[in-house]
């Protein structure tokens, strides 16, 4: 499987309720060490329930600037949220399959 | 000292290297229908290109990142590829048409088919690209793109009635003769002619090659604030020479040697050599840089290495791909599309792609993670927005004028 086969897929709770669509995929750098970059880990997936299109970066840190494009997008991508790679219980060709009782965390990242 | 002749040296570059053959071409187109009441156009796209360029040279020096990594990284994957694409062959349009134009300034002065001179074009373009640095292919194209100030010098000699000429520029209205759709449907190839994305492209893949940090900032504010502003003033003047002498004698340009026609008029066969000297070097220096452009473009994109930093084994790709778009470009002149038709048709499609690239650079200028202390001020924002409003306008309002206008015909 490629990201480009995740990006944009319907996610699903454990009872088949679509809770929107992968819109990122979040890695973090702390794998094996590398020549450039240690290798990437997958920490788990942005999900934004209206659109898979992209937050254009605003959804890492509270940009407010320019107005009104930062806030537009944010509105649009508004309820959006992150879940860790270990709440994931399947990624199916149609959809992705959250485990039950995930955790849904902020999707901005912490300083 | 040395840091003076740096500084007068990178102005004189960027007002040679403003005009290019889709500035000259549609300057002249304008000024023999619409006379000069189209120059605040000019001015307009005068101002937008220096705040852009701007922005994507400090994002350059701040961040390392040229303008289509940052696409890249803010668009993802996808609507950075449709992106790329739209660009990319925008881009490609304007290389031909620049090609065109060299092999026709060329024929101006030979009397030989431009036919046969563009794959003499062609191979110099390459060559220049493949061997010679950076720094040097810059300032002697754009030094030599400062001939062009014979425009200007024809202007006066023409001894125009100035008074008239002012009221026309400052209080424009649309000509008896044209329609409204006309007049707004070359505004917006006038504009797309000062803003070309490849500019940017251009400028901040050139702040990296370059290799500018933070402290050069302030010398290539300068060569922007200066230069691109003299360079819109060369515009204006071939928008005048045309207005002077075509425009009474109801001569509408459609092709090059008319461009040159009022500068023949007033300073004779000299000034004709000059203008044809600058129109070669003006017309050869952006057939660089939008060669380069479409390099720097699908390179970024793809991540592979670029630079004319590094020897072209070390960027084989980006080199490659160059070569592909040369030939494409001399293909398509190859079939006998008339060049100048080519670039009225280029303005037009660069001003439909102008959301595309600027509106990234806006929004990467905020991020602190990229910039630190250099995001954009609220000044340079407000600016921005307002010009992201008048791009939009344009780019959406362009396809509907071109159809019902029959591209301005």
């Amino acid at each position: 499987m490629i990201l480009n086969d995740l990006l944009g897929s319907d996610v699903r709770d454990s009872d088949g309720g679509r809770l929107g669509e992968v819109s990122d995929a979040r890695f973090a750098l702390d794998g094996t060490p590398g020549q450039l970059l240690s290798d990437a880990r997958l920490v788990g997936i942005v999900v934004s329930p209206r659109t898979a299109a992209s937050f254009l970066g605003y959804e890492r840190l509270g940009i407010t600037q320019p107005w009104p494009v930062a806030q537009l997008l944010r509105w649009w991508h508004r309820g959006s949220f992150l879940v860790l790679w270990e709440d994931i219980a399947r990624m199916d060709p149609d959809a992705v399959y959250l485990r039950p009782g995930y955790a849904a965390y902020e999707v901005g990242l912490q300083r | 000292m040395k840091r003076l002749l740096g500084v007068a040296l990178g102005i004189l570059t960027a007002i040679g290297g403003f005009v290019d053959i889709g500035d000259l071409v549609t300057n002249a187109v304008v000024g023999s229908r619409f006379g000069v009441s189209l120059v605040w156009v000019v001015a307009v796209g005068v101002v937008g290109i220096c705040l852009f360029a701007n922005m994507s040279g400090r994002v350059a020096a701040v961040s390392g990142r040229a303008t289509f990594e940052v696409i890249r990284e803010r668009l993802g994957p996808r609507a950075g590829l449709a992106n790329l694409a739209a660009s990319f062959l925008i881009n490609l349009m304007t290389v031909t048409a620049e090609i065109g134009g060299i092999a026709l300034a060329l024929q101006l002065a030979s009397g030989v088919s431009y036919m046969l001179w563009i794959p003499m074009a062609m191979l110099a373009v390459w060559l220049v690209i493949w061997r010679v640095k950076f720094s040097i292919m810059e300032n002697v194209t754009g030094l030599l793109g400062l001939s062009l100030v014979v425009f200007a010098v024809a202007l006066f000699l023409l001894k125009p009635d100035w008074g008239a000429l002012a009221g026309q520029a400052f209080a424009p209205s649309v000509p008896g003769s044209e329609g409204p759709a006309v007049y707004w449907y070359y505004a917006i190839a006038l504009f797309g002619a000062a803003m070309t994305p490849y500019e940017v492209f251009f400028f901040s893949s050139g702040a990296v090659e370059e290799g500018w940090r933070v402290k050069d900032l302030i010398q290539s504010r300068l060569n922007v604030l200066l230069g691109f502003p003299l360079g819109g003033f060369l515009s204006v003047a071939i928008a005048a020479c045309s207005a002077v002498v075509l425009l009474p004698a109801g001569i509408s340009v459609t092709t090059l040697s008319q461009v040159a026609l009022p500068v023949a008029q007033a300073g004779g066969q000299l000034a004709l050599a000059v203008l044809i000297l600058g129109v070669v070097a003006a017309t050869f220096g952006a057939a660089l840089e939008t060669t380069l452009s479409s390099g720097y473009t699908l390179a970024q994109f793809f991540g592979w290495s670029w630079g004319k930093f590094r020897r072209p084994a070390r960027a084989a790709r980006f080199h490659m791909a160059m070569i592909v778009c040369l030939l494409a470009g001399v293909t398509v002149l190859s079939t006998g599309v008339d060049p100048i038709l080519v670039t009225e048709y280029s303005v037009v499609f660069s001003a439909i792609a102008l959301p595309l690239t600027y509106l990234p650079i806006l929004i990467v200028a905020n991020d602190p993670q990229y910039m630190g202390e250099h995001v954009n001020g609220r000044v340079v924002n407000i600016l921005g927005l307002l010009y992201l409003v008048i791009i939009l306008t344009a780019s959406l309002a362009a396809i509907p004028l071109m159809v019902v206008t029959g591209a301005g015909a």
